[in-house]
């Protein structure tokens, strides 16, 4: 507000004195001096379509009550804040809405973090007020990622907007109208049979449990609790930094060693870390490049960690599947190496072993039950061991899910040790750590793939250029005299803008980064609900002091990854690599 | 990669998916074709889903219908469906030779819009109509449908009912019986 274009408006609220610039709403001017006003429609940067009514307040001159996040604020305004008209008002619209609102909270994936319970208490709501009018809908529990509860849906509309604006798919609208209207799936189809791509963005934004994760906490406590079963656990870098959030902690916080050691209190027989993966999709990812790049391969060659985004351009654009690296995340690289690889040298039956992932993300529920992630399975058969089928990946729970784990076990977490992880699947390297936010692959693959090419170490580890928030960065690394012109984008949205340029054959880079979330799996739609720009700066931060702090920061410096390479995989890129590390992709219809 | 679609072949980005039915060469053309016509005019969505119901043998818009429309309108399924059910003048399921819609909204219902329905169903043989804002009933010789809707929005002409698109207002029975009769001969409403 120091910019001397910005026209200042003197105003006041409660009677007290504020000034804002010109064109804020009434609800940032109120937020300036001081006072709350509650919201549910409106979502800073997601949706604003002023629905919901509870935000008004009383502005001297004007007759009806304003809704004070979209309307404007304008010199001499005298707003009132906590008239007994507003407060009736507002708690009128909470008892509306919970008219037609189960009285589930007791049983309810978001008791303790529901905005529309928060806000039934702060306005004071004691009675069920008005009695129902519309039908219970049917739940939609097909997908294996998404479960939506409409009877639960307030129709904020803030699913929506961040599925059609930030994701561009638009999965789910509006339908019906009058009492009938509801968030609906083309042609009120599972979510699961549209072009929804799992991405759990909606299950963020959303302020009541009508769009939750599907929670399978019960089937891996069933697990941990089987002596026959070997149940080890993989935890995704962003996971760091977000579970001490979930659990109550400020954002930002870094809990890697109490992480390691709630899941140790759990109960999981290994605490391994997907880093060690993503030191290894490094390995084959940099090699990939590489190879493209020297034999006229597709380029650019797109990264391909975020399943959310797979499923994207498995749906719109099928035609560019072919600019995919054929490497598959560090979730199911993790899965296939340790059902084979760490089972048989610990003498573990790999049909006997359960793999547990912790993920920032709802699409890696999906991706782990792809039909085509069993290659374990097929390693063994190779090597005359015939079992059932199995999956590489058994459970991907999200940091929400971990975190209900770890209160239900009772686990004090605050009060934890720090532990580390166990070897040799949860050794890693910094360039790993900051897998967890974009472009962070895009600054680990430039650092292996350039000393692999040029023999040298990376002038600088720190690649400024490709860090930060903005949509889409670009940057130039020079690989001993040939410029090799990279880009990061996050959301959909913006990966759906580099993909238009490569259709049209003006795109200039070589290798680009795509992560589903905005922030990258930082801001997962797994990670602690209701996150803004704010928590999400904090968030990064925390991965980068991470990386900074830990002696191998590049993945091929990895020494757990060096022997994996020296006694089972051979090189990058080879015959087992094929088989175990890399995959295939298909258009999806729907 | 063997089965990709003629539009993931072509290259071309879309905001719809690949559509995992098929949908009929013929529906596609005449979808097109009306989406050539209204480009770019103002609500072009709504001009085009009302001239492919009106196209459609049996008066509807089918699931192949919306997919048509949205692809060739490049607007994502979720959107043509969300167009598709908030406006009552639209039908998702098939709708017999003439449309006739009874406005159940207060106003209507104040002047006698329950007994407009009454006679209406009695006169084309409706035995089990269950009244619900979504509810319709479609003759056997599928000459006439029979659909209610919350409000017109005609209160002042009250009671309002909707044959073949055209609001008949200030209804009695008997002027609504002789309408229908007039439509049935062939007629003019
Ligand atoms: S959505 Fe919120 S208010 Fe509704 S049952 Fe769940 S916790 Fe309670
Ligand atoms: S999971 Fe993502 S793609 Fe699916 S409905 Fe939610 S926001 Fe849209
Ligand atoms: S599902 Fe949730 S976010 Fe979407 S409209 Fe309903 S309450 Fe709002
Ligand atoms: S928050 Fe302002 S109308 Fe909903």
């Amino acid at each position: 507000m120091n910019d001397s274009n910005v026209t200042l408006v003197e105003l006041s609220v409660d009677g007290v004195p504020v000034t804002v610039a010109s064109g804020s709403t009434i609800l940032k001017a109120c937020q300036a001096a001081g006072v709350s006003i509650p919201t549910l429609c409106h979502l800073e940067g997601v949706s604003s379509n002023a629905s919901c009514g509870v935000c008004v307040v009383e502005v001297e001159g004007a007759r009806s009550l304003v809704r004070s996040c979209v309307q404007t604020v304008s010199p001499g305004m005298q707003v009132r804040t906590n008239t007994k008209r507003v407060l009736e008002a507002r708690r009128t619209v909470v008892e509306l809405l919970l008219a037609n609102h189960p009285d589930d909270c007791l049983a309810c994936m978001r008791n303790g973090s529901c905005e529309l319970q928060s806000m039934a208490e702060r306005m004071g709501v004691r009675r069920k007020a008005f009695p129902r009018t519309r039908k219970e809908p049917a739940q939609d529990s097909a997908g294996l990622a998404i479960i939506r509860d409409n009877d639960k849906c307030i129709l904020c509309g803030r699913c929506v907007a961040v599925c059609r604006e930030t994701q561009t798919v638009s999965a789910i609208d509006f339908a019906g109208r009058g009492i009938r209207t509801r968030v609906a799936p083309f042609m009120d189809k599972a979510l699961s049979s549209t072009v929804c791509v799992s991405c759990g963005q909606c299950t963020l934004v959303c302020p009541t449990g009508a769009l939750t994760e599907r929670d399978e906490t019960d089937e891996v406590f069933a697990d941990l609790f089987d002596p026959d079963k070997v149940v080890v656990v993989q935890t995704a870098p962003a996971i760091r930094a977000s579970l001490g959030e979930a659990l109550g902690l400020p954002p930002g916080s870094l809990v890697t060693g109490k992480m390691a050691a709630a899941l140790r209190r759990l109960g999981f027989a290994k605490v391994f870390d997907t880093q060690f993966a993503a030191d290894l999709t490094i390995m084959e990812e940099g090699s990939e490049l590489l190879h493209r790049a020297s034999s006229g391969g597709v380029l650019p060659m797109i990264t391909s960690c975020s399943p959310g985004w797979i499923s994207f351009i498995e749906t719109f654009y099928p035609s560019l599947l072919p600019h995919l690296s054929t490497c598959k995340s560090p979730q199911q690289m993790f899965g296939s190496v340790a059902k084979t690889y760490w089972a048989r040298k610990a003498g573990v039956d790999p049909s006997k072993m359960v793999v547990v992932s912790i993920m920032p993300c709802t699409a890696k529920k999906f991706e782990a039950r792809r039909p085509e992630m069993r290659d374990a399975w097929a390693w063994w058969k190779d090597q005359g061991q015939d079992h059932k089928p199995f999956f590489d990946v058994d459970y991907a729970l999200t940091t929400r899910e971990l975190a209900r784990m770890i209160r239900r076990a009772g686990i004090d977490f605050t009060r934890l040790p720090e532990e580390g992880f166990d070897d040799p699947l949860g050794a890693s390297t910094g360039a790993a750590v900051i897998f967890g936010a974009t472009g962070g692959v895009m600054e680990a693959a430039a650092r292996t793939a350039y000393e692999l090419a040029t023999g040298k170490p990376l002038p600088t580890l720190e690649l400024e250029a490709v860090r930060g928030f903005e949509g889409v960065r670009e940057a130039a690394l020079d690989i001993d005299g040939k410029p090799l012109r990279v880009a990061v984008a996050h959301t959909l949205k913006n990966a759906r803008a580099i993909l238009d340029g490569i259709a049209a054959g003006t795109s200039p880079y070589a290798f680009v980064e795509v992560m589903t979330c905005p922030g990258g799996c930082l801001g997962g739609g797994g990670q602690p609900v209701a996150p803004d720009w704010e928590k999400r700066e904090l968030r990064r931060a925390a991965i980068y002091r991470e990386d900074r702090g830990l002696t191998e920061r590049k993945s091929h410096d990895n020494p757990a990854i060096k022997e994996l390479y020296a006694v089972f995989l051979g090189k990058p890129l080879g015959h087992l690599s094929h088989e175990l590390l890399h995959t295939e992709y298909a258009v999806r219809k729907v | 990669m063997s089965e990709l679609g003629t539009a993931a072949l072509s290259g071309k980005a879309s905001v719809t998916g690949a559509s995992a039915r098929p949908i009929s060469d013929d529906l596609r053309k005449q979808v097109a074709a009306s989406a050539a016509a209204y480009r770019d005019k103002p609500g072009a969505l709504l001009s085009v889903l009302e001239e492919t119901q009106r196209l459609d043998p049996n008066r509807h818009l089918s699931e192949d219908a919306l997919r048509a429309i949205a692809e060739a309108m490049d607007e994502p399924l979720s959107r043509v469906y969300s167009v598709a059910t908030f406006y009552s003048y639209y039908s998702l399921v098939p709708q017999g030779q003439h449309v006739i819609v009874v406005c159940r909204g207060t106003a209507c219902h104040t002047r006698g819009s329950l007994g407009l329905l009454q006679e209406t169903l009695a006169m084309l043989g409706a035995e089990d109509f269950r009244e619900d804002e979504e509810a319709s009933f479609t003759t056997a010789d599928r000459k006439f449908t029979v659909r209610t809707v919350a409000c017109f929005g005609q209160c002042a002409l009250a009671p309002v009912v909707s044959l073949d698109g055209v609001i008949l207002s200030r209804l009695t029975p008997s002027k609504l019986k002789a309408a229908i009769e007039r439509v049935a001969r062939g007629g003019k409403r």
